[in-house]
């Protein structure tokens, strides 16, 4: 009863602070001037041909960045992971970097380098820099910029996942085979639900980016939904704009389960006290070793150094720090406290989804699915029109309703993560505390949570980054005054100098680099002591 | 270790909200303005404001290079309950659209009445100070200099030159104008002819003078503040006044605008607000901020590298004609822009 209670409540959870804003803009589509009308989905099909070159373009964005994402990323993962990589705990970090900084930073920062006027430009010939600044103005550039930024969530969703695949299985495939045989017939296939979820993930969420196609020149469908918004001030259409988006999520979310119909979840098994098993690389260790460093310097280390070249003046960062020091801190913040949210309220949804125990836990992934693909500024709508009463004052004046916000956008993460994690615990340990006697809350306590902690470590470290580089939902709800560090550096960018920018973009990515180290000392503090 | 695992969080979580809570406003005055200036100009004024009168401020800052247009979204979404008392907006098109929406309330500060009328509201609405111009950034090695508007049709720079896209900010609102003065057939011809002559379309203003600065268009119509960043900076441009010959239609002036919302939670507040946004001193702040804003008051000298407002051939239009001809010519420009 208290299992079923407490799924129930969180799911009641997610569709008042998710749903109701969306339904109430949905709403707001259906009344011009007080009255029904369905003006705004007649626009929409009238102008459809043109609309479906946009959502064909985002389409082909979205596919190509995902399957890049994953063809480097979980590669990347188990290398990191599970193999004797030398420095590979710094690549990890190394290639997280992008997916602290909002995107449209790094194409800022990619512009410099192949741009015309770029670095390229004055170290090629006009012919080949050129070729490579029409190539980076384009789909191409688009797709680069947009693998680079969400790349890592491949890698760190494989690195998480291959740690927790059980070692027995692995053993038995050692026996017979060698570690390219074990981890195509073993280990991927084991942990090809997180992988599914991280490409889907990078599918969403470069299908719902803004900002890197119009710096880029690529017309893509959600700059309908913005230009309906910002040049016409009209939410109703805007909202009507997003049904499409709508059903491409829908798509994807029936060929994800579609793919998941027969699924071997149940192989997999975390065993107290089991050791993980490492690739010995062997003679390839240095070549591989080569590759990764080459691939970190050429997609990662070089739009860095561009920050970091035009910040490298302490002037910048003195002014840096007196412009921003309280967004710096709010930011940290309110992602601390979103983070934990998300991870309670994706910790109960993703039990949900795991034990199946409510009848509707389909469509509350599906929700949490569908939230997470709408752009922020409908969701961020939504919020003032349903919150911003005089009895919710107290909400909507406070950052609570940033926390709302992160809450209604975010969940499918943790929650993905979650059950993903559960996934891998013998359901024997939970039935047998069950029949010891154990109440929910105790087998939560005793069984599930310590046995999911990295799951839920990486829940919580996925949502702080998110929630840290939030800017649709920020930018529309921050109560006034309290704006956080993304958003800062954005409405700095216009006209702002490009050295105090960089030095904005460099202290987000330290502040998000903070709680990791911390996190990550931790880790290995308690795994030293056990 | 099961302890630590809980133990975390809860320490995180108690951190964030003292952190939080040291960073709150405390009980001060406050005024709330929503701000559509770029930042980094308008954040210095808003601090001396604070400086000087000790209300503080709380503010909402957007930017139309971005295309967020957070802070009218959020206007118009919080009419019903607004959170607002002031809006800075960085053209007075925005301000009209609120005053059409019921959103702004009347207020005329005895600091805006210096101000030409052309650029105020005549019932206060909203009132104008410290404008941009629109102007050709124009790359140095370009020869010989366009110096109109209409040199975009000239097929002389087919193919050479650059525009931000039509649906957004300032280049908006110069087409409406336009298509107020010339009327609409003109309008019509105009944006065909800049499809004709391969005109490029560029996201922002500042985008567009990047381009030029760097040589890859000859020159772009863009916001004066555009070209003096890029001049400041020692970048090979220059700055044409377009449109001012004796018979031609002068430069299109952008002021920004300030209105009072309707029924905000501190209207005396934000009254004191707008008087001090207002009065001389903030336009002679604006004009030498690298914001290079053209002061509106008459008796108020601006820097050498701008132009004094007497002294440009202005573009006579009224910008209310201007707001209601952008709703209507709004589906135009997006289908022309291919959205």
């Amino acid at each position: 009863m208290e299992k079923r209670l407490t799924l129930a409540t969180a799911a009641a959870l997610l569709a008042v602070i998710g749903l109701l804003p969306v339904l109430a803009m949905v709403a707001s589509s259906f009344h011009i001037s007080g009255s029904f009308s369905l003006k705004a989905y007649q626009a929409l099909l009238a102008s459809s041909q043109q609309y479906a070159l946009l959502l064909g373009r985002s389409v082909l964005l979205s596919f190509l960045t995902s399957a890049l994402a994953t063809v480097v990323g979980v590669p990347l993962g188990v290398l990191v992971g599970k193999s004797d990589l030398p420095w590979r705990g710094a690549f990890a970090v190394l290639f997280t970097v992008p997916l602290l900084i909002p995107p449209y930073l790094i194409a800022v920062a990619w512009g410099a380098i192949v741009g015309k006027g770029g670095w390229i430009s004055q170290a090629f010939p006009s012919a080949t820099s050129d070729l490579l600044s029409a190539a980076f103005f384009g789909l191409p550039g688009c797709t680069v910029v947009l693998f680079t930024a969400f790349m890592p969530l491949v890698m760190l969703l494989t690195t998480t996942y291959v740690g927790v695949v059980n070692p027995r299985w692995e053993d038995a495939g050692r026996l017979v085979s060698r570690w390219p045989h074990v981890l195509r017939r073993i280990t991927l296939p084991l942990i090809t639900p997180a992988i599914l979820f991280a490409a889907v993930l990078v599918f969403l969420l470069a299908f719902g980016e803004v900002g890197v196609p119009t710096y880029l020149r690529y017309p893509v469908y959600p700059l309908e939904i913005l230009t309906q918004f910002a040049a016409f001030y009209d939410f109703g259409a805007a909202t009507a704009a997003a049904i499409p988006m709508l059903l491409v999520t829908l798509a994807i979310l029936a060929l994800e389960y579609r793919l998941l119909h027969n699924p071997i979840l149940e192989l997999r098994a975390v065993m107290p006290g089991a050791t993980r098993r490492q690739i010995a690389l062997g003679h390839w260790r240095f070549a591989v070793f080569g590759t990764v460093l080459g691939w970190a310097l050429l997609t990662v280390v070089l739009p860095l150094a561009v920050l970091l070249i035009q910040s490298a003046s302490p002037s910048a960062y003195i002014e840096a720090f007196s412009r921003a020091s309280g967004s710096i801190v709010r930011s940290l913040a309110f992602a601390v406290i979103g983070a934990t949210a998300l991870t309670l309220l994706g910790f109960c949804c993703g039990y949900l989804i795991h034990s199946r125990a409510l009848p509707l836990w389909r469509s509350v992934d599906a929700l949490a699915l569908f939230l997470f693909t709408l752009p922020g500024i409908v969701i961020g709508i939504g919020l003032v029109s349903l919150w911003n009463t005089p009895m919710t004052n107290a909400i909507y004046g406070s950052p609570a309703i940033l926390i709302l916000g992160y809450l209604a956008q975010y969940t499918v993460l943790p929650m993905r993560i979650t059950s993903a994690s559960l996934d891998s615990i013998p359901r024997s340990l939970e039935h047998a505390a069950q029949l010891g006697g154990a109440s929910w809350f105790m087998s939560l306590n005793y069984i599930l949570l310590p046995l999911a902690k990295r799951g839920l470590i990486a829940a919580w470290l996925i949502s702080y980054v998110f929630c840290l580089r939030d800017i649709g939902i920020s930018m529309t709800v921050y109560p006034p005054g309290s704006d956080t560090l993304p958003v800062r550096i954005l409405t700095l960018m216009a006209n702002g100098a490009p050295s105090l920018i960089a030095a904005l973009c460099v202290i987000l990515i330290v502040v998000t680099l903070l709680p990791l180290g911390v996190v990550s000392f931790w880790l290995r503090h308690s795994a030293r002591q056990s | 270790m099961k302890k630590a695992f809980w133990i975390v969080p809860v320490v995180f979580v108690a951190l964030a909200i003292a952190l939080w809570r040291y960073y709150s406003p405390g009980g001060a005055p406050t005024v709330v303005v929503y701000v559509s200036h770029d930042q980094v100009f308008s954040e210095p004024i808003l601090r001396d404001f604070e400086k000087e009168t000790g209300i503080h401020v709380r503010a909402v800052y957007d930017t139309e290079e971005t295309k967020s247009a957070g802070a009218m979204n959020r206007l118009i979404a919080e009419k019903r309950n607004p959170q607002a008392d002031v809006y800075w907006a960085n053209e007075p098109i925005r301000a009209e659209v609120l005053r059409q929406q019921g959103i702004a309330a009347p207020y005329i500060s005895p600091n805006g009445l210096g101000i030409p009328e052309t650029f105020r509201d005549p019932n206060g609405y909203w009132t104008g100070f410290a404008a941009r111009a629109r102007v050709l950034i124009v790359h140095r090695d370009t020869s010989p200099k366009p110096t109109s508007m209409l040199s975009y049709t000239d097929p002389r720079w087919r193919g050479k030159t650059v525009i931000a896209n039509p649906l957004f900010g300032t280049t908006t609102t110069q087409i409406a104008a336009l298509f107020v003065l010339s009327g609409d057939e003109r309008g019509h011809a105009f944006m065909q002819g800049l499809r004709d002559n391969a005109v490029k379309v560029s996201p922002s203003n500042g985008d567009s003078a990047d381009l030029v600065a760097r040589g890859e268009f000859a020159f772009s119509l863009v916001d004066s503040d555009d070209v003096v960043n890029r001049m400041k900076q020692h970048q090979p441009v220059e700055m044409i006044y377009p449109d001012q010959g004796v018979n031609e239609i002068g430069c299109f002036v952008v002021p920004n605008a300030v209105v009072l919302i309707a029924g905000s939670p501190h209207p005396a507040a934000g009254k004191t607000l707008i008087d001090y946004l207002l009065s001389k001193e903030t336009e002679r702040k604006l004009a030498f901020s690298d914001a290079a804003q053209i002061p509106l008051h008459p008796d108020v000298a601006g820097p050498s590298y701008l132009q004094p407002i007497a002294s440009i051939k202005v573009m006579k239009v009224n910008y209310m004609e201007i707001a209601s001809k952008l709703q209507t010519i709004l589906p135009f420009l997006k289908s022309w822009a291919g959205f």
